[in-house]
């Protein structure tokens, strides 16, 4: 199962991937690193989303702690270690994994939920203790702005108020939260609704247009205008932290409860209810609140739902529900029912100083240390009640009642017990007084708000205003960039490269036409006409070739960004301190070239770290700085692009390397003694070759450096090793910087046939006089610069018919000085002709069988010209 | 996909995701007085509830599943009743 949606994610996420880590690496060295930091986030951030998207929560939840993780890193909150880099990075290495698997299979491999909890676990233990709070609130203060008119309330359903005012008088915190979603929030992947689903204390929840509806035919099911309104039992931080992402699109405020309270309904037709009215104020007064909720109980039984009396009663068995009913409240409802009129707001508020707007930061007060809010809240209502003018011989039973509730609290909030103490003494004192002052006095003592903690409370709201502000730009950014790149198969710009071969080839006859215009048809005119026309597309040809090769050109950074990562995890692992330095990564090259330079160069690269480099007590012995520096340097030479590693470390010994190649048998002794330090280096090319005194894992595993050679030999380039001993290794790699137009040298050979010959081959030419070439037996050489040169006839290497040869020895002879992997060569053809640049096609179906060349190519003509492969052939 | 469209009766089923929104559309606009049953669907995404909503279909059954149950009643309405304001 692949979908293309899938196959998005997967190509996206190592992008993502790979961006992460690069960016940690930077950090490691960088902490301080705002714009790594920045990035690192974004792409994991950007990649929790984009898994969001599909069922793979073992991948998403481990997304998600790294995520956290970073975020508490870029809130200074977290230092940045190396442990925790590692770990970061073995994250990334899991998450690559399962990429690979949900490429393979579609789904995650098995165990990934294990792997994932251990991981996230691992992660999340690193995370400061009180992260998840200080974001929340930090989040609370920051975003989620407040919500200006809660009026909406009243028109909630009456069921729903009354569960949450039940909510609110069990002691929770009920708060009015408005979201109204951006429209297109259905193309981000989110989904409102389920959000609310995940609220645990959703006590109303109303889902509305925010505008008329269309007409169903011109409806638009993608653009979302709904609004929820709802109402939460929940504090305010945990909302937030459930709304943290769509946090801009959701106003809050909290909802003290006699705002939730409201009596509508039909006026007339219910029982007489003059008689209750008169019992029920006896009864508030005598606080006898058992007996008042059985006689609403009876009431509302004969009472229609739907009358305003009913409404009155349910509210009144709501307040008397709670632990210690308000009685100014009470009073309140039992009045509404007295003259029968509809309220929408009833009931006063708890008390005379307003309830301070947002209670999330407890602000501690002096009296008792910190109280959370509804305890606050509680008491400030108690202290109310006290304050109320006093019914003749209601005091006891009020008393009694205010006192059982703040001991209760004060048991609940686990204060001390001196507070508890002080309390009952209080309540003694006001008993035997016959007076609630002393009681009065304490509360108002434990109330007494300390003005600073208060205000040290209060977050700061500068950072995450500013972090926002960021966030916001680099998602504006990240949207341009997307909009700019475009990911084309690579078979589709293949096509259009062989298209533009047709192309050249094409254009390349019309001389031919011109010239058959002028000889054949004599119009010198016509002739011309065609050779102006065919310069005007010769250059829009060639611009158009070099416009499609661009296309496959790519940095060589592609290859040179998993190096940081290989560098520091080999480096630490062989305890060695290692700066690797990259220049030149923007250097581009054609695709394939960088493809199949990405082996060598690791190869190459683990040699020079596991065999360069020497420990940190060697280089401190000899003199040298303990960090070893490998460069790796891209750049452009002609038109080729060279690549060098270069290390400072040990260099390679010649001695040791004879040595070695001894042992194996890769050379003889009679050889040895002949090389110069500079061959013997070479020697490391060699099949089979190995220095190194043991095998790690790394590199040394006697598949040597040939490896790299055949690798890059394939890419059409060349690998060269300089070395100096105690000072460092230099590795050069040269490559072509397309491997889709291959310049030829074309030759005559065997009477006017003609030949191709690559021209990386080709180092000279020249022209040899007969007499000049030596015979020694069957083989002829001549002696160029004071070297001898081997001299083979191109003719009869093809086996094609010798051309005849006429005159005497002061004829020349042309000769093509070529040079394969060291050895020269002169070849002698009949006569040299121009260079070209053409598309090789390699031979295919039942001529891919001959060996001795490489390929063939269209001439403008219509011939076809072969393609010599040298190294076979030689 | 989790929608079962009969003759002129819409089943939801199972969770009805974003990409179930165009097809209820569709389907809705083309069968006008169509009835849609959300009694085995265990959540409904927002896109395919504001197109409930939007296109106002006389719902048979509510969703079973206790969160949906509690809140589309005040949302869609009772079942049976044509949904409105």
């Amino acid at each position: 199962m692949s979908t293309p949606l899938l196959e998005r994610f997967v190509a996206e996420a190592r992008d993502l991937l790979q961006g992460a880590a690069s960016g940690l690496l930077v950090l490691e060295k960088r902490p301080g690193d705002e714009a790594a930091i920045n990035d690192v986030f974004r792409s994991v951030h950007t990649l929790k989303g984009s898994v969001g998207l599909f069922d793979f929560p073992a991948f998403a939840k481990l997304v998600h702690a790294g995520e956290d993780v970073l975020s508490a890193v870029r809130a200074n909150q977290l230092a940045l270690t190396s442990e925790l880099v590692d770990m970061l990075l073995d994250g990334l290495d899991q998450v690559g994994a399962w990429i690979d698997s949900i490429e393979g299979t579609g789904a995650l491999p098995e165990g990934a939920d294990g792997v994932s909890k251990e991981m996230t676990a691992g992660l999340r233990t690193s995370l400061p203790a009180d992260y998840g709070v200080s974001q929340a609130a930090g989040a609370a203060v920051a975003h989620a702005d407040e919500l200006g008119t809660v009026d909406w309330l009243a028109a909630l359903p009456e069921s729903d108020r009354l569960s949450a005012f039940a909510a609110a008088m069990g002691g929770a915190e009920i708060h009015a939260i408005e979201y109204v979603p951006v429209e297109d929030c259905f193309f981000s992947g989110e989904d409102p609704f389920i959000l609310f689903r995940q609220l645990t204390g959703l006590h109303s929840l109303t889902i509305e247009p925010t505008e008329p509806w269309a007409a169903i035919d011109a409806l638009d099911p993608y653009r979302c205008i709904l609004r929820f309104r709802a109402l939460v039992a929940v504090p305010r931080a945990e909302a937030e932290t459930l709304f943290r992402y769509v946090v801009e699109q959701v106003r809050m405020a909290p909802v003290a409860p006699h705002v939730l309270a409201s009596i509508t309904g039909d006026r007339n037709g219910g029982p007489v209810y003059g008689d209750f009215v008169d019992e029920a104020r006896g009864l508030i007064v005598a606080a006898d609140w058992p007996t008042f909720r059985r006689a609403i109980g009876g009431l509302l039984q004969l009472t229609a739902p739907s009358l305003l009396l009913a409404s009155a009663l349910r509210w009144l068995d709501a307040v008397l529900a709670a632990p210690s009913p308000n009685p100014g409240w009470l009073t309140a409802l039992v009045d509404r029912i007295a003259t029968g009129e509809i309220d929408l707001h009833p009931l006063a508020p708890l008390s005379v100083c307003p309830i301070p707007p947002s209670p999330a930061p407890a602000p501690r007060r002096t009296g008792l240390g910190g109280i959370s809010p509804t305890a606050a809240r509680i008491l400030e209502s108690q202290r109310t009640i006290l304050g109320l003018p006093q019914p003749a011989g209601g005091l006891a039973a009020r008393l009694d009642s205010v006192a059982q509730t703040v001991a209760n609290l004060l048991a609940a909030e686990a204060r001390r017990a001196a507070d508890s103490v002080n309390w009952a003494a209080a309540i003694d004192a006001a008993m035997a007084q016959g007076d609630v002052a002393p009681a009065l006095e304490l509360l108002d003592h434990w109330l007494l708000l300390d003005a600073e903690t208060a205000a040290a409370a209060m977050p700061v709201a500068g950072d995450p205003a500013r972090r926002r502000a960021d966030v916001g730009e680099h998602f504006g950014q990240e949207i341009k960039q997307a909009s700019r790149v475009l990911k084309v198969d690579q078979a589709k710009v293949d096509a259009l490269m062989n298209l533009i071969g047709e192309l050249v080839v094409s254009k390349n006859s019309l001389p031919f036409l011109a010239k058959r215009a002028e000889e054949i048809h004599g119009s010198r005119e016509m002739g011309r006409e065609i050779k102006d026309l065919h310069a005007v597309i010769d250059r829009l040809a060639q611009e158009m070739q070099g416009a499609i090769m661009a296309v496959r050109m790519l940095p060589v950074s592609e290859v040179f960004d998993r190096f940081p990562r290989l560098v520091r995890d080999v480096a630490r692992k062989l305890g060695k301190h290692i700066d690797l330095v990259i220049e030149g990564a923007d250097t581009a090259a054609d695709k394939n070239i960088i493809e199949a330079l990405g082996d060598p160069l690791l190869h190459i690269v683990r040699n020079a770290i596991d065999h360069g480099i020497e420990s940190p007590e060697d280089r401190a012995a000899a003199g040298k700085p303990s960090q070893a520096i490998v460069l790796l340097r891209a750049f452009q030479e002609s038109d080729r692009v060279i690549i060098e590693v270069i290390d400072n470390g040990k260099g390679i010994d010649p001695e040791k390397v004879k040595e070695s190649a001894l042992a194996k048998g890769v050379i003889d002794e009679e050889r040895a003694a002949r090389l110069t330090d500079q061959e013997a280096v070479n020697l490391v090319f060699m099949p089979g070759f190995s220095t190194a005194a043991k095998v790690s894992d790394l590199s040394g595993r006697g598949v040597g450096m040939d490896v790299v050679v055949n690798g890059v030999g394939k890419a059409g380039g060349n690998v060269t090793i300089t070395s100096v001993k105690g000072a460092g290794t230099t590795v050069r790699l040269s490559l072509p910087l397309s491997m889709a137009v291959t310049r030829v040298m074309v030759v005559e050979a065997g009477g006017g046939m003609l030949f191709g010959i690559p021209m990386d081959h080709i180092a000279e030419t020249v022209r040899v006089h007969r007499d000049k070439v030596r015979r020694l037996k069957q083989s002829e050489a001549f002696v160029l610069r004071d070297a001898i040169v081997p001299l083979i006839r191109l003719d009869r290497l093809l086996g094609v018919g010798a051309s005849t040869w006429f005159g005497d020895g002061s004829e020349e002879d042309a000769v093509l000085v070529v040079r394969l992997g060291g050895n020269v060569v002169g070849l002698v053809v009949d006569q040299f002709r121009e260079g070209m640049d053409i598309i090789l096609k390699p031979f295919d179906g039942i001529l891919s069988g001959i060996g001795g060349y490489s390929g063939s190519a269209l001439l403008g003509d219509g011939r076809v010209l072969l393609v010599l492969n040298l190294k076979e052939l030689l | 996909m989790p929608f079962q469209f009969a003759k002129n009766m819409v089943t939801a089923e199972e969770s009805c995701t974003v990409e179930d929104a165009l097809p209820l559309l569709e389907f809705l606009q083309s069968h006008r007085g169509a009835k849609v049953d959300l009694g085995p669907c265990t959540h409904l995404h927002t896109a395919v509830l504001q197109v409930l909503l939007a296109a106002k279909p006389k719902i048979t059954a509510l969703p079973r599943e206790a969160f949906l149950a509690r809140w589309l009643s005040q949302t869609l309405g009772p079942p049976g009743r044509k949904a409105g304001k």
